[in-house]
């Protein structure tokens, strides 16, 4: 096992390496300079990027990047003068991670409870209408389904904010839901076809033979086998969020981290699309690792491969 | 099915309680009322409280808020005292003297001294600050030498004896006391801002105040914060308001909500046109100038068809700019009448510039196309195939390049082919200034409130936002005699304004489109802010609700 992990992590760090190195040479490509004045002239960008040391050879500022990296060191802002990326970050991941946390907790339960509720009335028309309800939820993206609820609860009803962060989390519910309903839809349809398979197995058949009430059948023997597959599901669930939260983050007015992001290209912002691409391949792949490490322990022909 | 139940419970508890968080009032009732306190909503971050290295125009409204400078506009358009008691012009343009007040503070109980001044001046020209506004200081003595690590700070034209602060130039700059009122060369103190090192500006804690607010609450990134009164200000007896929440919005139509719930004061409608039209007939609808213009450059450097007169005025001639401010823009913007935007300040006889100066644009389809074809033979290189650029910044850009598009070959026929090249803002930049394209969108926001700041573009050929890189010995003599000979004095200069954008269209150098303006929703009970079309868009030293 444990020479199982050493493995992931060594390629972790190499996948790291090659994340890094390919966002810094793409970002070459991006005209222009990261000033936001317009109206620099010639020479007065040649006076900053001297100051700035954008004057010397991509490869020399390339080397730069990669020492002051392995010594956390991830650079200054300049869009945000002054302010080290670091700090950005450090003040808007934890933002987006709990939103996308709750959505993930919110979507994951809520999928559990109506895939199997689906496959226990399967064919029935509680599952055709729980269908319907995934399918949409897969279907509808995260920031349309925003502006509605955005629309209907907030401003329509006025039951909750529909802007804002951290005063009362109220502020939290909207952007929590809109973001959920595609975690929900997802594990609502993937639940449903494994109970489904997992019911008509003989061991559910033996279990009913040996005269085990269905709910027991259910809770003891079809939840938990059905389970295993789900865990592989969080991984690519976690993208969907990360990428799924910057549109939403930006209606609800969420200063989180995905905001950033987005802003930070188009402006060229050099050192802060380095540190949240690093740090959002970095969230991604330890998430891929723990789910990884997570189904070799419950399923041991896993490590065997 | 008793499983489902329990789980339907469960529900319900969590709904009763986010409902009950809400009920016990955690979220508030109605703001519009409290004398005490005014909102906003600002539609993007601040990004710094540096105050030589702010660039956005959010961070600076923070900045001209909560700093105060030498003199500060007032509602008339006139740049009037605030930290300064008086200042002088000597004859020849040259040397302006500032008395400042006497007694004044930072907000943390400190002297604030003409050495502050002198300092912020020194900062914002030391190419060691990375200040991407310090061009504008360019002018002042020995400015340029310093900004190019030539000439030592201490050499800069800025000098402080006692509580007298004395600004030497290169040449007249009758703009100059307009820099006196940016929030970019507020006063800076010198210690703070070393303590501070790196993290200067970074938080609200890490700035210190001399206007008529104190920052607080401003951590770096979140996006909820406020201006607190500031008792060390030194007119504070005639501000009124208490405290000004702010919040970041992004979304506009989020805003618009928050506005029509009563949670802040101000909401901006002219982002789009359907924005626009929907509320812009309601009473508290209020539009405010903007320093901005909009308008096509031709390159007359490579492209052959472009120079050729007779071609530009036709595409100019085709353009009608009135049809296009209402059907590109929505109405968001009026139809431009000359470089110089409408409502930038006014004339000596106290009349707009923009309508003292405009030289007679209009829209007339035939003699366009009698001109177009007479270029053509003269140019005989057959179909003329251009390119229109833009950046994607806005729908309005868009609507714009679609409406020229299709007046242009509606008028011109078979005879031309417009094709449409939509980039990126920073890509858009890079095309303008490398003088790769054919015509392009450029929108130019004025500096100050002075004509300069529009036809000191076009100085020469080789002038930084010369795109097309036309010549026009007409226009070049005309704005070199402004800012020459007629610097110190007022009325010649107009004339010589005048004679610039006559110029300008009489050889179809560019095509102006639109003049900005920006419409808002406005609290009807909130008096006494003041809209700026130029710098410190608003002003809310004496903002206060009735």
């Amino acid at each position: 096992m444990a020479r199982y992990i050493l493995k992931r992590a060594l390629i972790l760090i190499i996948t790291m390496w090659i994340v890094v190195t390919a966002t810094f040479f793409l970002m070459q490509i991006l005209p222009g300079t990261p000033y936001n004045n317009p109206k620099l002239t010639q020479s007065a960008i040649d006076q900053l990027n001297a100051t700035y040391g954008l004057d010397k050879p991509v490869l020399v500022q390339y080397w730069d990047y990669l020492i002051n990296l392995l010594h956390g060191d991830l650079g200054t802002s300049f869009q945000y003068q002054n302010q080290s990326v670091s700090t950005l970050i450090g003040q808007r991941l934890p933002i987006s991670a709990q939103l996308g946390f709750q959505a993930l907790v919110v979507g994951v339960l809520l999928g559990l409870w109506f895939g199997a509720v689906s496959a226990r009335n399967q064919n029935k028309k509680l599952d055709g209408f729980l269908g319907v309800i995934s399918t949409l939820g897969i279907s509808t993206p995260s920031f349309i389904l925003a502006i509605v609820l955005l629309f209907v609860f907030g401003y329509q009803l006025d039951w909750l904010p529909i802007s804002g962060w951290g005063d009362s989390f109220s502020q939290t519910i909207l952007p929590t839901l809109a973001l959920a309903v595609t975690p929900m839809a997802i594990t609502t349809r993937f639940v449903r076809s494994e109970m489904i398979e997992v019911l008509h197995s003989d061991y559910i058949q033996l279990a009913r033979a040996k005269g085990i009430g269905e709910d027991q059948v259910i809770q003891k023997h079809a939840y938990r086998n059905s389970m295993i597959p789900i865990l592989t599901l969080i991984g690519p669930l976690t993208a969907g969020l990360l990428t799924g939260s910057t549109l939403v983050e930006n209606i609800f007015s969420i200063p989180g981290i995905g905001q950033q992001f987005v802003s930070s290209i188009p402006t060229k912002d050099y050192p802060v699309i380095m540190g949240t691409t690093i740090v959002y391949a970095l969230m991604l792949m330890v998430m891929i690792l723990i789910t990884d490490i997570l189904t070799a322990i419950v399923d041991p022909r896993v490590r065997l491969q | 099915m008793k499983k489902w139940q329990k789980w339907t419970a469960a529900i319900v508890v969590v709904a009763a309680v986010a409902g009950g968080t809400k009920a016990a009032g955690l979220w508030g009732g109605n703001p519009s009322t409290d004398k005490n306190t005014l909102n906003y909503a600002l539609p993007a971050d601040i990004q710094t409280l540096d105050i030589s290295k702010s660039t956005d125009s959010y961070s600076n409204m923070i900045l001209g808020n909560t700093e105060s400078n030498l003199l500060r506009m007032n509602s008339k358009g006139e740049a009037a005292p605030d930290l300064a008691k008086s200042y002088k012009v000597s004859d020849d343009g040259k040397t302006y003297t500032v008395e400042l007040r006497s007694g004044l503070k930072w907000s943390d109980g400190s002297k604030l001294t003409a050495k502050d001044v002198v300092y912020s001046w020194q900062r914002m020209v030391d190419p060691k600050t990375g200040s991407q506004y310090a061009s504008l200081a360019s002018g002042v003595l020995n400015a340029d030498d310093i900004m190019a690590g030539k000439k030592a700070v201490s050499e800069l034209g800025v000098s402080a004896s006692g509580n007298t602060i004395t600004f030497q130039l290169d040449h007249a700059m009758p703009q100059f006391k307009y820099l006196l009122s940016f929030p970019n060369f507020a006063p800076q103190k010198q210690t703070f801002v070393e303590k501070q090192g790196d993290k200067y500006g970074t938080t609200a804690a890490k700035q210190v105040y001399s206007g008529a607010y104190k920052f607080e609450d401003w951590n770096g990134t979140n996006g909820k914060f406020k201006m607190v009164k500031n008792d060390n200000y030194w007119d504070s007896k005639d501000v009124k308001t208490k405290t000004i929440n702010w919040q970041v919005v992004k979304n506009a139509d989020t805003a618009l909500k928050l506005y029509k719930q009563g949670k802040i004061d101000r909401v901006s409608i002219s982002n789009t046109p359907e924005m626009y039209s929907a509320n812009k007939n309601k009473k508290d609808a209020k539009s405010a100038a903007v320093a901005a213009a909009t308008y096509l450059e031709y390159n007359q450097d490579t492209n052959a068809f472009l120079k050729n007169k007779k071609i530009r005025q036709a595409l100019n001639l085709a353009t009608n700019r009135s049809e296009l401010a209402t059907q590109a823009t929505g109405g968001t913007r009026d139809a431009a009448q000359s470089l110089v935007s409408k409502g930038l300040t006014e004339t000596t006889s106290g009349k707009d510039l923009s309508d003292y100066v405009k030289p007679g644009y209009t829209y007339d389809k035939k003699k366009a196309q009698q001109l177009f074809k007479e270029g053509l033979a003269e140019v005989n290189q057959g179909k003329m195939k251009i390119s229109l650029e833009t950046d994607a910044d806005s729908v309005i850009s868009k609507n714009t390049v679609d409406y020229i598009k299709q007046a242009w070959e509606s008028t011109f026929g078979s005879d031309i082919e417009v094709s449409e090249k939509i980039v990126p803002f920073k890509q858009r930049l890079k095309d303008s200034q490398s003088g790769d394209f054919d015509v392009v969108v450029t929108n130019w926001n004025g500096d100050y409130a002075d004509g300069s700041t529009f036809y000191d573009l076009f100085a020469s050929k080789d002038a930084g936002y010369n795109d097309g890189k036309f010549t026009n010995q007409t226009y070049f003599d005309a704005v070199k005699k402004a800012d020459n000979t007629d610097a110190t004095n007022a009325s010649a200069r107009e004339q010589d304004f005048k004679d610039a954008e006559k110029a300008l269209m009489d050889d179809a150098n560019i095509n102006p489109l639109y003049s900005w303006k920006s419409t808002s929703l406005v609290r009807s009970n909130v008096k006494g802010a003041v809209e700026n079309p130029v710098g410190l868009t608003l002003d809310l030293t004496y903002a206060h609700r009735k």
